[in-house]
């Protein structure tokens, strides 16, 4: 820690894309909340990623280090704001994720929770100091990543609590768990979870399922979302509808187009071309991150950076296979796009993070 | 290790990648067509812009049926959060009850129907109220509603809209596709509410052709209140009135009644009668009226005058075995001119059968009779004619009093302009114009030669004339003609003819050149009171008085004050057909249609059942003196007027026959 930091040596590549995507999802959020209760959500997110901006500074201005040695403050604290969360958190479309903070704030601590698992598996994984993951040490992290993802699925929000999971597997693998561990557990995934979701739960319950995983999106019946959601980004075809030309979107027939489905307002309005210029730039900066990791100066670092990869991973594989409708609808938000102030922080945080193992990768 | 490690999660990542990659080039690139289509069908809803049905005018420009618009109020059950609760404002805001809208609601969501009209035109202030809760399950919609703004007026004329505003009866049915128009189509983009924010590329409504009718309100409305008042009063079943121009056959007026307000659907237990046409629909056997159509082919077919002297025998005549008389009294050798003046029914029968059968028959059919006019109304009967072959021996005399032969007021208005007009038979017209387009006319036909025709009218003026059995119809200021009816009513279940009466007047005024022929006809009176000369006269004198008026024809009388005009007595107005010629034939009503069913003669004559006599039975006075006569209809309770003196020759109702309530007999007297 004897070298400087330079603000010159961040990762402009990483930031300028995730500039882009802003940019381009504050005008999808414009477009898409035209003439709605919504209409003022474009500039205000341009304010969240101000404020991101800042957040990313900090994140990336403390020694990680130092972070992960408060880890345990920190994850104690997350915990008790998720306990609050569900005492005092206000109740919406049936799910508590909000503490209200006055003044019309309201914060989603779930999302800041999923760094602090990062930091979390980070901590856990390289303090092991041992290239063979045993399962006792996957179980134990596991039962420490558990509290609050089931805190979390409690709020009821699927979505983000299996994201804490992603963060906890992509850490678990990369960390050396047997072979045979793995494949004992994707075994179980892959022939428990259909076969029961197949033969043990009646399509009543399926619908109540998907309809109690995620209440706040499905309204209106399951399928609904889904089907418009697929009608928008197949009707926009190769070149699309153009900004605010979008006609699921401006006749809202897609649902929260400017949150969760912002991808669809997106792929209607710009077609295949633009959806094909979207997901490259999200190749880019998730492979950033990515090497990011290879260039860490210790494991530590490195199991950052691999859990904002696979946290990145996650949200963007899942929202975008939520809305063209190759997974179930769970209310995950397209990272750097989706409106959100928690949600954009988070995402901020998240490169700070990044930069902060980044900035000392010279460290001896 | 952690390389290798982190290529395994690449590969994973990919794959998943690429399943996502995929399905968006399968959504975005290859089914995008269908997908198109999905967003299309979901965004733009074909909206029908009704057209407004066209406006039915009289000859004056009076709308007689129009439509205004108004709204409707229908429902998305699926999507009503809660029935009981949407069923119970509904109900307070339509002013509807509750629990039928509740189980009506119920059954639309159990059965998984996303639509159900709630209440149709509404009110406008039921609307804004409903608009006002703002509910996207409840929809308004657009409507027109058919309103006819002078009520019963017309009503037959004019028929009338089912809810849908299809026609179901009158003109609204036969113009049905004219008066519609063409729907427009605009296609709608709705958002997701269902609420229009653009329309695109919409086809204008095509509004409905208005139409104009021949009708003049005025005239409509007095034959309406004339018949209306004559029906009531004489307790008859029903009446017509049929008021044309002779040349151009235009129907000034086509009056029925009973009569209803096409304005309100019809009612359970609202009696059929009103509904029914009486003028075109209801055919009837004519009774004397018919003697202007025999003694027209008399001055045509034999060289019979208005001065040749006809034997009416006194009073009786007796073909095939049955005694005709006259409805009053009896004649001796009198003119023509006065056997139609006088409707002696043996001068008809006289003049009749020097008519002979072929010749009869010709100018029946020549005349109109036992075909539709072809007027653009729904259910227009022909009237029935036998085909001549099937004639009896007793069909020639029958038909010469108008018997044996059924007919429409409207068919008798044709005749009735066949010799006003100067002998030409002219189609009536109800419908004079379609939007700017005046309706051709046909070519009319002549009938009867000018000279004929001339002659008739003024043989028809001695009807009107004192003397005549029509006097009540005579005008003030205007020479008119006409003829009295009164014909028996058959009764085809006891199958007899009764002692109610179908009493008629056909006429026309002024004499020459005549403006307006008119028909009246009274269904169902009773006794003398309502024979054609005392009940259906008055109508033809009160409405052709205002319609005259109306329509400023020149007076051809002096205004004279009114004297106390020779009113007729109910004897001087008997024009009774004596209905029994016939006797055991099957009656003309009872008929099949000739031309559907030719060869059905044999199977129809069939015996007549012997009737029980419902009333007093008429007792055999003949030969009795008028003391004698006295003292046993005393004695019986029976009303008798004696006419003459002597001993009974003739008596009407004959012997043994039943009397009607309240009914007279009359005896006639001679030495």
């Amino acid at each position: 820690m004897s070298r400087h930091l330079s603000p010159r040596d961040i990762d402009w590549t990483v930031l300028i894309i995730a500039l882009f995507l802003c940019a381009v999802g504050a005008l999808q959020i414009y477009s898409a909340t035209r003439d709605t209760e919504f209409q003022s959500s474009w500039w205000k997110q341009i304010v969240y990623v101000l404020g991101g901006l800042l957040l990313m500074w900090i994140a990336s201005a403390v020694d990680y280090h130092t972070l992960l040695h408060w880890v345990p403050a920190m994850y104690a604290g997350s915990v008790l704001a998720l306990l609050v969360t569900y005492v005092v958190g206000e109740r919406v479309y049936g799910s508590r994720r909000w503490i209200p903070l006055g003044a019309g704030i309201h914060l989603e601590v779930s999302e800041f929770v999923k760094l602090v698992i990062i930091l979390l598996v980070a901590r856990y994984l390289a303090d092991l100091k041992t290239d063979v993951l045993e399962i006792r040490e996957v179980l134990k992290l596991a039962g420490l990543v558990a509290i609050p993802a089931v805190l979390v699925l409690k709020q009821p929000d699927l979505g983000t609590s299996v994201s804490y999971l992603a963060v906890l597997i992509a850490g678990a693998f990369l960390a050396g768990l047997r072979w045979r561990y793995v494949a004992a557990i994707a075994v179980v995934a892959v022939i428990v979870v259909p076969v029961g979701w197949q033969h043990f739960l009646t399509d009543y319950q399926k619908a109540r399922l998907v309809s109690f995983m995620d209440p706040e999106r499905d309204p209106q019946g399951k399928g609904y979302q889904l089907i418009q959601s697929q009608i928008a980004v197949g009707s926009g075809g190769m070149f699309g509808k153009g900004v605010t030309k979008g006609t699921q979107t401006q006749l809202r027939f897609l649902p929260v187009p400017h949150k969760d489905f912002i991808f669809s307002a997106f792929a209607e309005e710009h077609g295949f071309a633009g959806v094909v210029v979207l997901l490259a730039l999200f190749f880019v900066l998730i492979m950033r991150v990515v090497q990011n990791a290879q260039t860490a100066p210790d494991r530590a670092g490195m199991y950052i950076c691999m859990g904002v990869a696979s946290l990145l991973l996650y949200h963007a594989l899942v929202n975008v296979g939520m809305v063209v409708g190759l997974m179930p609808v769970t209310g995950i938000p397209l990272p750097f796009m989706s409106y959100g102030g928690s949600s954009i922080w988070t995402d901020f945080l998240a490169l700070g993070l990044v930069n902060n193992v980044r900035l000392r990768r010279f460290v001896n | 290790m952690v390389d290798r490690r982190l290529a395994w999660l690449a590969g994973i990542v990919l794959i998943w990648g690429a399943a996502i990659f995929f399905k968006i080039i399968s959504l975005q690139v290859v089914h995008h067509q269908e997908y198109s289509k999905l967003a299309t069908e979901r965004q733009v809803v074909a909206v029908e812009i009704p057209a407004p049905r066209g406006t039915i005018f009289d000859r004056t420009g009076q709308p007689l049926a129009m439509s205004v618009p108004t709204e409707s109020v229908s429902i998305d059950p699926l999507r009503a959060p809660d029935l009981g609760v949407a069923s119970e404002l509904l109900a307070l805001v339509l002013h509807m009850d509750r629990a039928t809208l509740y189980g009506k609601m119920k059954w639309a969501h159990d059965n998984h129907h996303g639509f159900l009209w709630v209440k149709r035109k509404i009110g406008y202030q039921e609307a804004q109220n409903l608009r006002n809760l703002r509910l996207e399950w409840i929809h308004i919609q657009d409507e027109s509603q058919r309103h006819y703004p002078k009520g019963t007026l017309a009503a037959h004329v004019l028929g009338s809209v089912d809810f849908e505003e299809r026609g179901n009866a009158g003109i609204e049915q036969v113009l049905d596709a004219e008066l519609r128009g063409q729907p427009g189509q605009a296609r709608m983009l709705t958002d997701v509410k269902r609420r229009g924010i653009d329309s695109q590329s919409s086809t204008d409504a095509r509004p409905g052709t208005p139409i104009t009718l021949t009708i003049d309100e005025r005239l409509q409305f007095v034959a309406e209140r004339e018949i209306a008042a004559a029906v009531e009063a004489h307790h008859a079943q029903s009446g017509s009135v049929v008021v044309m121009n002779p040349y151009n056959g235009e129907i000034l007026a086509l009056a029925s009644y009973p009569t209803y307000d096409p304005n309100l659907p019809p009612q359970p237990g609202e009696d059929k009668a009103s509904r029914l046409n009486h003028a075109i629909s209801v055919p009837f056997e004519p009774g004397s009226v018919f003697k202007v159509i025999t003694l027209s082919a008399a001055l045509e077919t034999t060289d019979l005058q208005p001065t040749s002297m006809i034997n009416c025998l006194r009073g009786a005549i007796t073909l095939f075995g049955r005694t005709i008389h006259e409805a009053h009294g009896g004649y001796g050798t009198i003119p023509m001119a006065m056997v139609l003046a006088k409707s002696s029914n043996i001068g008809a029968i006289q003049i009749g059968m020097r008519v002979g059968q072929a010749n009869m028959h010709e100018y029946v059919r020549k005349f109109g009779f036992g075909q539709k006019s072809g007027i653009p109304l729904p259910g227009e009967s022909g009237g029935k004619v036998r085909q001549l072959a099937r004639w009896s021996k007793a069909s020639l005399p029958s038909m010469s009093m108008g018997q044996e032969i059924s007919v429409t007021t409207l068919q008798l208005a044709q005749a009735a302009a066949v010799v006003a007009n100067g002998g030409l038979l002219v189609k009536p017209r109800l419908v004079s114009k379609k939007g700017n387009q005046t309706v051709p006319t046909e070519q009319p036909v002549r009938v009867l030669k000018p000279e004929t025709a001339i002659t008739m009218r003024q043989m028809m003026e001695g009807v009107v004339m004192p003397g005549g059995t029509g006097t009540r119809a005579r005008l003030q200021g205007y020479t008119s003609g006409g003829k009295t009816g009164s014909a028996q009513i058959y009764d085809p279940v006891a199958r007899h003819y009764t002692h109610s009466y179908n009493g008629s007047f056909m006429g026309f005024a002024p004499l020459t050149n005549p403006a307006m022929v008119a028909v009246v006809t009274l269904n169902g009176t009773h006794g003398t009171a309502g024979f054609g000369g005392l009940a259906a006269a008055p109508v033809f004198h009160a409405v052709l008085t205002e319609a005259l008026r109306v329509l400023d024809v020149p007076k051809d009388l002096p205004d004279q004050t009114p004297t106390r005009t020779p009113v007729a007595s109910s004897e001087e107005a008997a024009d009774l057909a004596i209905a029994d010629i016939g006797r055991g034939q099957p009656n003309i009503l009872e008929d099949a249609d000739e031309e559907e069913q030719p060869a059905a003669g044999q199977a129809e004559r069939q015996t007549r059942v012997p009737h029980q006599p419902a009333g007093p039975t008429v007792p055999n006075f003949r030969g009795m003196t008028m003391r004698a006569v006295l003292a046993e209809a005393a004695a019986k309770g029976l009303t008798v007027l004696p006419d003459g003196s002597g001993v009974a020759r003739v008596q009407n109702p004959p012997p043994g026959s039943t009397l009607h309530q309240g009914e007279r007999i009359r005896v006639e007297f001679a030495r």
